[in-house]
């Protein structure tokens, strides 16, 4: 009888090679699957690291483009201003208008034109930009985020 | 065999597991002690950097969108004295493109104040010299080998604006400039500093570029439109500087106002000063109020203010345009005996001829028939020893003395009749006129037209300052005046407009009494008066071709409104009435 449970047990015995090959394999699965991770994570780090910077960047480039806006602004007003304006007629040699060079014909029903507005029609402010928590989060505030919506979730649903 | 050697693997993995153990154990240790939290304070503080955005200042325009005030960039050149390589090249290359002595420069950053590291060698330096000079930074900087520093390693540019003025010095005393510091002085800029100005934001900028932020939405200040017409403000001030010239006055303004609701359409005044220059303003002006005469300073008008007494004697009734007055040259009020400008006796007088010929003595009659209760109650009402309220900086209130003040007399209620012994500023004298033009509704001057924020422009009401006198009063007048320059041919007449107007001539107090050679030449006119678009008022100091506002004064007025005229397009009476019978 000992002897035939024995044999049985002999014969259902793993290999101690087979055993081994199992948690070298087991070990290698986690060790894989950390390098995913690890590897994930690197990667979206990385992206929203170079997406942060061109943000940065990009601010940057708003506050030029806003000076450089003013800087052209000035340039044409000194190139348009009285003085200048006044030099470039007389080179093409337009006279100043004398009263009595004036003359006036009336024309029935013209309407005057309404005094200027110098801005254009009330616009929608566009509304201040965000960027997407996808481009701020790390992998770990992502699963941190999941996970305390989850246990919100689950907490409303208890209390119910 | 195998068994036998199995200890050797547990006690390296025993010792392994210990050394594990044991980093583990030291890393929480670090964590935790009191050296960690100096490191994740540093850390935090190296984490953000704390940023002011200054906003944009506010731009200024005049009335038709032509910029009188706005901002360029200019740079600020330092050098970083950790990562300078060779002083003697970045002294030379600043020193060569900026205009500056590099033995100064090189001094400067061989013997830095304080011991700093970080040196302005110059500021406010022009875009085009900044990017040339840059330039010159980025070839060296190629031409080094990498990894190494060039020769002009540590300069350093840092843009920010400035005000900028495109127009120069025209409308200088209106304006107004900003100091490098970026104060408003004078003018608009200093008025309304707090609006073109804006207010700078503090924000905490994350390094880390994962944690980058949004900009901050900084507004910008105000832009401000003025009431001001550019190009007839070049030409008032045209003209004012050639009237200067042609009657050798030692200075003066001229402004002209919408009557119909104060807005000020030109405001030109001497001197005048470059306001991209603002520094030589303590070598152009001695003092304050002479930035801006037309609301700085008071002076005594002389006859100009004769209208304001025939207004209040009207409204009170004390006179009709048809009670008559018998001038025998002079009258004695509060014991001061009172004469025409002429020391001659103009017999029987209507209120239309004592306007006409601008007589002293039936002027001084009126006021004393009226009283002084009366008459001092109109010239408060008409805004005399008040500020008008005009949005400019350093405004005046004059003086009108009155009964009751330590300093006034009898005499003086004879005398401030025809403008003397009272001091006022042009811009009040226009803003009481404005009842007399403007159908007894008098206006408060403002330059301020419109403002524009976020996109959207708020246009500036006009403002009424109440009513002294009746309308009757004011359309009467208003025909005497009108009629008195007709009848007299004045000089300030206007071919094809029905203009009215009042001259002016003052002696100059000066200490003891008053100057017997020097006068102040004054006139205020406005038209056509059937529907008024200008108030004119021109004030010419101690001329020496004449010194008769009629002969000064009164021209210039009808150059200006001839000007104004044509630059605001206001068609002659006749076309006016056919245009109305359509």
């Amino acid at each position: 009888m000992i002897r035939t449970i024995d044999i049985i047990h002999y014969a259902y015995k793993q290999a101690p090679w087979r055993v081994q090959r199992r948690w070298i394999s087991a070990f290698l699965l986690i060790v894989l699957a950390l390098s995913m991770i690890a590897a994930l994570y690197l990667d979206v780090t990385a992206r929203a690291a170079l997406t942060g910077r061109e943000i940065q960047n990009l601010s940057a480039d708003i506050i030029t483009i806003q000076q450089s806006n003013a800087d052209l602004e000035t340039q044409i007003a000194t190139l348009t201003s009285n003085s200048a304006m006044e030099t470039r007629a007389l080179a093409l040699n337009y006279q100043p208008l004398q009263t009595n060079q004036v003359q006036f014909i009336i024309v029935p029903d013209y309407i005057a034109s309404p005094p200027p507005i110098l801005t254009s029609a009330p616009s929608l402010q566009p509304s201040t930009p965000t960027i997407q928590p996808e481009y701020t989060q790390s992998l770990l505030d992502w699963f941190d985020q999941r996970l305390r919506t989850s246990l919100s979730i689950s907490m409303m649903g208890a209390s119910q | 065999m195998r068994e036998q050697y199995a200890w050797r693997s547990w006690t390296l993995t025993t010792v392994l597991a210990l050394v594990g153990f044991s980093i583990i154990l030291q890393i929480v240790h670090i964590q935790n002690s009191p050296e960690a939290a100096t490191f994740r304070a540093q850390s935090a503080q190296f984490a953000q950097t704390v940023q002011t955005f200054y906003p944009e200042r506010g731009e200024i325009y005049d009335r038709n969108g032509h910029l009188l005030a706005g901002n360029k960039t200019v740079y600020e050149i330092g050098v970083d004295l950790r990562n300078v390589k060779d002083k003697h090249a970045v002294a030379l290359a600043v020193g060569v493109e900026l205009g500056l002595n590099p033995d100064d420069l090189y001094n400067l950053m061989a013997n830095p104040p304080g011991n700093l590291t970080y040196l302005i060698l110059a500021n406010y330096v022009d875009e085009d010299k900044a990017l040339s000079l840059e330039q010159i930074k980025i070839t060296a900087d190629q031409q080094t080998s990498s990894g190494g520093q060039s020769s002009l390693s540590g300069l350093e540019f840092t843009p920010h604006p400035e005000r900028t003025y495109p127009e120069g010095a025209l409308a200088s005393n209106v304006i107004g400039f900003v100091s490098h510091e970026g104060r408003g002085y004078f003018g608009v800029e200093e008025k309304y500093n707090d609006l073109l100005a804006g207010s700078p934001v503090q924000v905490k900028v994350p390094v880390d570029p994962n944690q980058a932020a949004d900009i901050p939405q900084v507004p910008n200040g105000t832009t401000l439109i003025l009431t001001l017409n550019r190009d007839l403000q070049a030409a008032t001030e045209q003209i004012l500087d050639n009237s200067i010239t042609k009657y050798g006055a030692q200075g003066g303004t001229i402004v002209i106002m919408d009557p119909r609701n104060g807005e000020i359409l030109t405001m030109a005044s001497t001197p005048r000063m470059d306001l991209n220059q603002f520094w030589n303003y303590s070598s152009i002006y001695q003092n304050a109020s002479e930035y801006n005469l037309a609301v700085s300073t008071p002076y005594e008008p002389g006859s100009v203010l004769k209208i304001l007494t025939m207004a209040a004697a009207l409204d009170n009734s004390t006179v009709t345009p048809n009670t008559t007055f018998l001038d025998t040259g002079s009258i004695l009020i509060g014991g001061a005996t009172i004469k025409n400008w002429n020391d001659e006796a103009w017999g029987l007088q209507d209120m239309e001829g004592c306007i006409q010929n601008s007589l002293n003595v039936c002027m001084a009659w009126i006021s004393s028939q009226m009283g002084a209760q009366n008459f001092y109650g109109y010239m408060n009402r008409f805004g005399l020893g008040h500020l008008t309220g005009i949005d400019l900086a350093d405004e005046a209130a004059g003086r009108l003395k009155a009964p009751g003040d330590s300093d006034w007399s009898p005499s003086d209620l004879g005398t401030n009749a025809f403008g003397q012994g009272v001091a006022a500023t042009p811009i009040q004298i226009m803003m009481a006129a404005s009842a007399i033009a403007n159908n007894s509704r008098m206006v408060t001057p403002h330059v301020l037209y419109a403002m524009v924020r976020d996109g959207r422009q708020f246009n500036v009401p006009a403002q009424y300052a109440g009513s002294p006198i009746s309308v009757n009063t004011a359309q009467t007048l208003d025909q005497i005046l009108a009629t008195s320059i007709e009848n007299e041919a004045s000089l300030a007449s206007v071919p094809g407009y029905r203009i009215a107007g009042k001259t002016g001539t003052a002696q100059i107090p000066v200490p003891g009494g008053y100057d017997p050679t020097l006068t102040n030449a004054s006139f205020i006119g406005w038209g056509p008066i059937d529907d008024p678009r200008f108030m004119i008022y021109v004030w010419l100091e101690s001329p020496s071709a004449s010194i008769w506002g009629s002969e000064t004064a009164a021209p210039v007025f009808a150059q200006v409104a001839q000007k104004t005229i044509l630059m605001l397009n206001i068609p002659p009476d006749d076309i006016r009435q056919q245009i109305a019978q359509h």
